[in-house]
């Protein structure tokens, strides 16, 4: 082979790698627009469940809500995988430790971090809840760096934190003060919620070096999905909301429509993870507070705030920031 | 035997047991075990080698042209693969 002809084949080869991760950035991206439309499905979804007093209202819907979208989302991914010919893989898959590690993340990323959220809201108000649950992608960047040895760039970091700040611009509610003794545990659950989310993305990048990420997915949400059915919802009176739903053709029908669009987002963001690192699959994934907003604006007739046009800017500069890569990636592949 | 690997955890463990691999060579060697599945196609196993490359477990160091003048890339193992496989390849599997 002469220099020539191989200098050829590296520089194909870079271009290769370069395109995979080109293809990465743009699926992180796409998770990030089908989690903001999975947000505001959901809320039409939620609208649509009968009045069922307030007690019900705080707790059991939501992690009712939260149980049936992951189950949907589980059986979408069955009947994809199942059409790839890769159900036998998420057997095989199971009886690994890699596999099973992915069911540890879907505990901590479903049940715990759903269910912090959810009491760091009503606990401690949306204000603080959300401020501090906004921070999961620099949560996830910090666990990656320590456990999974990713080397984060500066641009990288500036630009999740970036991306944090105009997430927390759009979802900033003025806060209602600190009355309450609850106040401090809210915080609490709102912060296990951030820390579950990015170590969910952890553990679960960890399992897929070794099992495809489409099989790992549709496990993370069965598992979530089963959790939630049969040790939460009795718990906090979940089934009565579930049976409800049930009991509604057109109720159902849209929880299921939430479930495919829940299935396609944490697909591509469980991809992007594996593909470019957590890091960035995170940053990435969390442009869905603008897309959210920015649907509800479109489709909802929500109002153009002026917190929503300077907070998505501040989302869009810092995505920008975390996607652009001047060549690093070819360094990559020579340092190794 | 021990029970079947999924397809990404097998082909990492094959590419530990030979020097280098491309993914044809890769293919042709998993062909008894997985290839009346319909996930055995060869954009599969490019997808899981640029994956499994992207996390640092494989190297791709070794490319050159075929006689059509297209990229073939030869994938080997290294430490930190190799570490991955040692702690957590199911028993009855071997790793050489």
């Amino acid at each position: 082979m002469s220099i020539s002809g191989n200098q050829k084949a590296i520089m194909m080869k870079e271009k290769l790698n370069a395109d995979f991760t080109k293809k990465g950035v743009f699926t992180g991206l796409f998770s990030g627009f089908t989690w903001g439309l999975n947000s505001v499905l959901l809320g039409l979804a939620l609208s649509m469940i009968p009045v069922m007093g307030e007690n019900v209202a705080i707790f059991a819907i939501p992690l009712a809500a939260a149980c049936i979208n992951d189950s949907f989302a589980g059986l979408w991914l069955l009947l994809y995988n199942g059409g790839a010919g890769r159900l036998k893989e998420v057997l095989r898959s199971l009886k690994t430790f890699p596999g099973q590690m992915v069911c540890v993340a879907a505990l901590l990323g479903g049940p715990i971090a759903n269910g912090g959220y959810l009491l760091g809201i009503s606990l401690a108000g949306s204000a603080y809840a959300l401020t501090i649950t906004a921070l999961y992608p620099i949560v996830g960047a910090l666990l990656s760096r320590i456990f999974l040895k990713q080397q984060i760039v500066p641009r990288v970091w500036a630009g999740m934190l970036l991306s944090v700040v105009g997430a927390i611009v759009i979802s900033y509610v003025p806060p209602e003060g600190v009355n309450s003794e609850t106040f401090y545990l809210g915080l609490l659950f709102a912060s296990l919620a951030a820390l579950g989310w990015g170590a969910e993305a952890v553990l679960a990048v960890f399992g897929m070096s070794m099992i495809d990420p489409k099989v790992a997915i549709n496990i993370r949400q069965l598992t979530s999905g089963l959790f939630l059915a049969i040790v939460i919802l009795p718990i906090v009176g979940g089934w009565v909301v579930v049976s409800q739903v049930f009991t509604l053709p057109g109720t159902l029908g849209a929880f299921a429509i939430v479930g495919l669009a829940a299935a396609i987002s944490y697909l591509a963001w469980y991809k992007a993870n594996t593909t470019i690192g957590v890091a960035k699959g995170m940053a990435l994934n969390g442009t869905y507070v603008m897309w959210g907003v920015i649907f509800s604006v479109v489709f909802l007739k929500s109002p153009l705030t002026q917190n929503l046009v300077i907070g998505s800017l501040l989302v869009v500069i810092g995505a920008t920031l975390v996607a652009i890569n001047p060549k690093e990636f070819f360094k990559k592949g020579e340092v190794a | 035997m021990a029970d079947t690997l999924p397809l990404r955890f097998r082909m990492l463990h094959y590419v530990s047991t030979v020097k280098k691999a491309s993914p044809d060579e890769i293919m042709k060697a998993l062909k008894p075990e997985y290839g009346t599945e319909k996930q055995f196609t060869k954009k599969v196993f490019a997808d899981h080698l640029l994956d499994m490359k992207a996390n640092h477990i494989l190297e791709d160091n070794d490319v050159e042209l075929d006689d059509k003048g297209e990229l073939l890339i030869y994938y080997s193992i290294n430490d930190e693969g190799r570490r991955l496989l040692k702690k957590y390849l199911p028993k009855g599997w071997n790793q050489t």
